[in-house]
């Protein structure tokens, strides 16, 4: 391959037009892209095929792209392609495993490839001759697993900066968690100011279930029977969800212990009530529907101003059940880089750990509704699935209160927070799933305030 | 003697005109025991060392089995008749809870002489055919041995209480008060309050970890040590295979401690290792601690010794994990156990079961074990009544059949010797109207015939009544109309053992759990040199598709080993399998050569 890594990805620029735009991870769903610019692109392997890392610009919205290049490509990677060079094709090479199989020899090796510092965490000895196996699953970001040891994230739009999933990681591992999977490596670009962090490996948990699955597990046990209580049947799962609760909590402890907590006064909360509102008026303005709630959602927002104080600390920020595994070892939270919908900066800013709380009450209680999404209302196994929601979320909270603070004791915010969740979701699903809007609006207006 | 003498130290046996340990007694006051000399021995079972890593357990009792001679009570004779039945079955060898002459107050585990048989199983020579008969067709049999303790009935014990300063004066742990080893707990909560009774004969204290008609031997006294190592040779010089030792842990007692698994006890089991190995290699010792993985692994002794205590080891908390699992329909209770479970020296294996003629105790656990156990089974009122008493296979899974294959299937391929319990291969149900632990005691159906064709007796004389219940009873489920159908669960059964004996991986592989997205789906690989097979089990009742991620074995082909049926090859994409509610696979991975299939 003798063309410039630079002029080739350049010379894409109009294939990467189209092709963005269809990517998982691709932000502007449904926007068209005017431009695109390649703001560098360096050889990180050389030979056929070759390994390129580029960063381009798409309206302005940075993207990390890995593409190889080579003269022929097998059928396999034929759906991998992105254009074509007078003598190469050009394909992502994220979904070829044996071009980044490599990647793991530069992170062993500390490798400075294509101008990246590749680095073993201090200390940490990596296998390596692994196989790779891309996993195309997440909506941010691509990750590929090395063997069954390792995970490699990269991110697809990295910021400038400190990178909080990789500083949150190392402060708990360092604190001795065991509710995290340790930092093996990462890669960052120098040549930046602050530095970029462009992925993160971790130890991968190769017997690990995601929380959202074992939960509907639960669910769908409970409602083939149509006559017993959640606590009844033999897939009940509380027992799980209160050890989940203190494993959240555990981490939101060790949060504190490493890297502080303070006490805001009602300047940060009015602060905070600011963004409430001003969410909420973004959903009124988009689902009429939700007009008839906005009296009990604006007092149960209000109501957090006659607090004297909010703790806050770092947490994990965008808690659900889909961001917690259970492993052969207990539970393991994943992915600390924040809420997705907070600009880089907002995201570094310490929270009140009932907002991750309130997050995980909410997807229990989306885990408990999912199955009855779309379907005709049947009283029976929505009294069901209530249940279920309202037992496990109580579990989670026995087991979050029997390490931390009793979540239950503080309810005024605890409402409003799940509420300022809800109304986020409403507004979510309205766009995305309408079928969906049924379970936040039933939250909201399930919520005891609105009795 | 002509006439009885109550004060004799064999009153209590009731073996007249049988050999019994104290018929004479010699001049210095030792009592005269029978000797392995004195019988026919049995002829040798195939030598193969490593047998119990890759064998088949099935436990039956003898009272349970087959009665020779129509007294209600099944006997050695009557089970030697049935082996041709267990030749058939494909197992490789008997486990006999005890048969040794006892007063019967703790289910024969209370032994008042090692050297002679329960006189309603039969003799020592009817062993000796048991064995020889069992041998011929290369099955093993081992037996229960309790060496913690005797009956108050032995001739040991009674002469311990009555002469002090005689030679058996220290065989037993007596004391003034009943102050000491004041830290060791007691066992049975129910029946005893202290582990010290007074003996009015001796005007003594003497020392029970169990019931207080069950003294414990002294093995500080090095002539107790020797006379159980004698028990044990005579047996093994008979012919028998091993032993299941019972209650290990106890064997010595340390003020200042909980009296359990002290290094004394490890070293009186390392030395009845030597006697096994120096003077009879190739039986074995099953160790039963009641304890948790990371703790019975002492049992096995020292690691770089390829382990120098017993052979093997019950895994007691496995297997009320397994009905936990598949209740949950999650693989996590199995799974944590199984990564809790430390790697056995290289000589060593567990004993698994899913069910024996006791229950499933929670007392040597952790606290946060027993928490988690307590908690988990708490939440489930059907499950806790259910596995919490004596119950068997088919009853605890609502006499479901893809169940009792799914649960036959985990116990056959999950690391460690299966132990099948007798009857569960037919499906047989409990009558838990009987006291508790004969609920599952009840005779082997073997027909539809009067008693179950278990005996020729008058019903009303059997020892426990047969189960006669509609769905379970044995007009409905018999060997003799299982043997008939070969969609059987008996002829399932068989298959699935024959399976596992062709591959090596079963008994000696690696175990490694293969993770997937799926927490229904409890899926592993058992490696042995080239014998890679892996199983995939759906704990649902749901149907399920699973992903593995088999890229190591690119190119290979799974083979399903009950039907040899090719499935697609595995490439770079994660395997995609479906399964049925209940539903589960073994498969082989071959390499496409080795097929050396016709292109």
């Amino acid at each position: 391959m003798s063309t410039r890594p630079l002029d080739a990805v350049e010379s894409l620029a109009d294939d990467l037009r189209t092709w963005l735009p269809a990517q998982r991870w691709f932000a502007a769903k449904g926007r068209e892209i005017t431009s695109v610019r390649v703001e560098r692109a360096a050889p990180v392997t050389d030979g056929d095929p070759a390994l390129v890392h580029a960063l381009v610009l798409a309206d302005g919205e940075r993207y990390q792209l890995l593409f190889g290049i080579r003269a022929e490509v097998p059928e396999h990677l034929r759906p991998a392609v992105v254009g074509r060079l007078d003598d190469a094709y050009v394909y992502e090479a994220a979904q070829d495993p044996d071009l980044v199989a490599g990647l793991l020899d530069l992170l062993a090796a500390g490798s400075d490839a294509g101008g990246l510092d590749w680095r073993p965490e201090p200390g940490v000895a990596l296998t390596t001759g692994l196989r790779a196996r891309p996993i195309g699953v997440e909506q941010s970001n691509s990750s590929i697993v090395f063997g069954e040891h390792y995970i490699l994230k990269l991110y697809r739009r990295p910021a400038p900066g400190p990178n909080r999933d990789v500083d949150l990681h190392r402060a708990l591992v360092r604190a001795g968690s065991a509710q995290v999977a340790e930092p093996v490596a990462t890669v960052t670009m120098a040549e930046d100011a602050g530095g970029t962090t462009l992925g993160f490996a971790q130890r991968f948990l190769g017997d690990a279930v995601e929380g959202w699955a074992t939960a509907t597990a639960s669910v769908r046990d409970l409602l083939a029977e149509a006559d017993l209580h959640a606590g009844e049947v033999g897939g009940d799962f509380a027992g799980e969800a209160e050890r989940l609760g203190a494993a959240v909590a555990r981490v939101h402890v060790d949060l504190a212990t490493a890297l502080g907590t303070r006490t805001v006064g009602p300047a940060g909360i009015a602060a905070e009530l600011v963004g409430m509102h001003r969410r909420l008026d973004a959903v009124l303005d988009d689902v009429p529907g939700l007009r008839a709630d906005e009296p009990a959602l604006r007092s149960a927002f209000d109501a957090m101003a006659d607090l004297p104080g909010m703790a806050v600390q770092h947490v994990h920020g965008d808690l659900h059940l889909g961001q917690v595994l259970r492993t052969a070892a207990g539970w393991v939270l994943i992915d600390f880089e924040g809420e997705p919908a907070a600009a880089p900066a907002e995201r570094l800013l310490p929270r009140s750990p009932l907002r991750d709380v309130a997050g995980m009450l909410r997807s229990f209680d989306y885990a408990a509704l999912h199955l009855l999404a779309g379907e005709e209302p049947d009283h029976q196994r929505l009294t069901r699935a209530a249940e279920w929601a309202d037992r496990n979320r109580a579990a989670f909270c026995a087991g979050y209160a029997s390490v931390g603070d009793d979540p239950l004791a503080n309810p005024v915010l605890l409402r409003a927070f799940e509420l300022d969740k809800a109304v986020y979701e409403v507004g979510y699903e309205h766009r995305n799933r309408p079928d969906w809007v049924p379970i936040p609006l039933a939250a909201i207006r399930r919520t005891p305030a609105n009795r | 003697m002509t006439v009885q003498d109550t004060t004799a130290p064999d009153a209590a046996l009731g073996l007249a005109g049988i050999p019994h340990t104290g018929e004479a007694v010699t001049a210095d006051g030792h009592l005269t025991e029978p000797q392995a000399e004195d019988f026919h021995h049995a002829q040798s079972a195939p030598p193969d060392p490593r047998w119990y890593k890759s064998a088949v357990f099935y436990e039956v009792l003898v009272r349970a089995f087959n009665d020779s001679d129509g007294n209600g009570t099944g006997d050695l004779r009557g089970l030697a008749d049935k082996l041709d039945y267990l030749q058939w079955l494909g197992i490789d060898c008997l486990w006999l809870p005890p048969f040794y002459a006892s007063p019967l107050r703790d289910g024969g585990y209370d032994i008042s002489d090692f050297r002679a048989v329960l006189p309603e199983f039969g003799t020592v020579d009817d062993f000796v055919y048991l064995l020889d008969q069992a041998h011929k067709r290369g099955i093993r049999v081992i037996t229960d041995l309790v060496l913690n303790h005797t009956s108050d009935a032995h001739p040991w014990f009674q002469e311990s209480r009555q002469h002090p300063d005689g030679p058996y004066g220290d065989y037993y742990v007596w004391s003034d008060t009943d102050d000491r080893y004041a830290d060791a707990r007691i066992i049975f909560v129910d029946t005893e309050t202290s582990n010290w009774t007074y003996d009015p004969v001796r005007g003594q204290f003497y020392w029970h970890r169990f019931f207080s008609h069950q003294p414990d031997l002294n093995y500080e006294n090095p002539e107790v040590q020797d006379a159980m190592l004698d028990v044990l040779r005579f047996w093994l010089d008979i012919g028998i295979d091993g032993f299941r030792l019972d209650a290990v842990p106890y064997l010595f007692e340390e003020e200042g401690t909980n009296c359990e698994n002290l290094p004394r006890t490890h070293g009186f089991l390392k030395r009845c290792r030597k006697v096994v190995d120096d003077e009879f290699p190739g039986r074995v010792l099953l160790a039963e601690a009641n304890q948790w993985p990371a703790d019975v692994v002492e049992y096995f002794g020292d690691a770089g010794a390829g382990g120098d205590e017993c052979h093997m080891a019950f895994h007691f908390p496995l297997m009320p994990r397994i009905f936990m699992a598949v209740r949950r329909e999650s693989r996590f209770p199995i799974s944590e156990i199984l990564a809790q479970t430390p790697s056995i020296p290289s000589g060593a294996q567990w004993g698994i079961f899913l069910r024996n003629h006791d229950e499933l105790t929670l007392e040597m656990v952790t606290d946060e074990e027993r928490d988690y156990m307590y908690a988990e089974y708490a939440k489930d009122p059907r499950m806790k009544a259910n596995i919490g008493i004596r119950r068997r296979l088919a009853p605890l899974l609502d006499n479901d059949r893809n169940q009792q294959e799914l649960f036959t299937a985990l116990l056959l391929s999950l690391p460690g010797s299966p132990v099948l319990y007798y009857g569960d291969e037919i499906g047989m149900g409990d009558n838990i109207w009987l006291g508790d632990r004969d609920a599952v005691r009840t005779p082997m159906q073997w027909s539809p015939d009067r008693n179950a064709g278990f005996s020729r007796c008058d019903p009303g004389r059997l020892y426990l009544p047969t189960i006669a219940d509609p769905v379970y009873g044995f007009q409905a489920v018999n060997v003799e109309s299982q043997m008939n159908n070969t969609s059987s669960l008996l002829h399932w059964t068989r298959r699935m053992l024959q399976v596992r004996t062709e591959h090596p991986a079963f008994g000696l592989g690696d175990f490694t759990e293969l993770g997937s997205s799926n927490p229904s789906v409890l899926a592993y690989l058992r490696k042995h040199d080239n014998d890679v097979v892996i199983c995939v089990n759906n704990l649902s009742r749901f149907p399920q598709p699973v992903e593995l991620h088999l890229s190591e074995h690119d190119g290979c082909v799974p083979v399903e080993l009950t039907g040899g049926v090719r499935f697609p090859a595995i490439g770079e994409l994660p395997y995609l399998l479906t399964l049925p509610g209940h539903g589960f696979y073994w498969f082989q991975i071959t390499r496409p050569h080795e097929e050396g299939e016709p292109q």
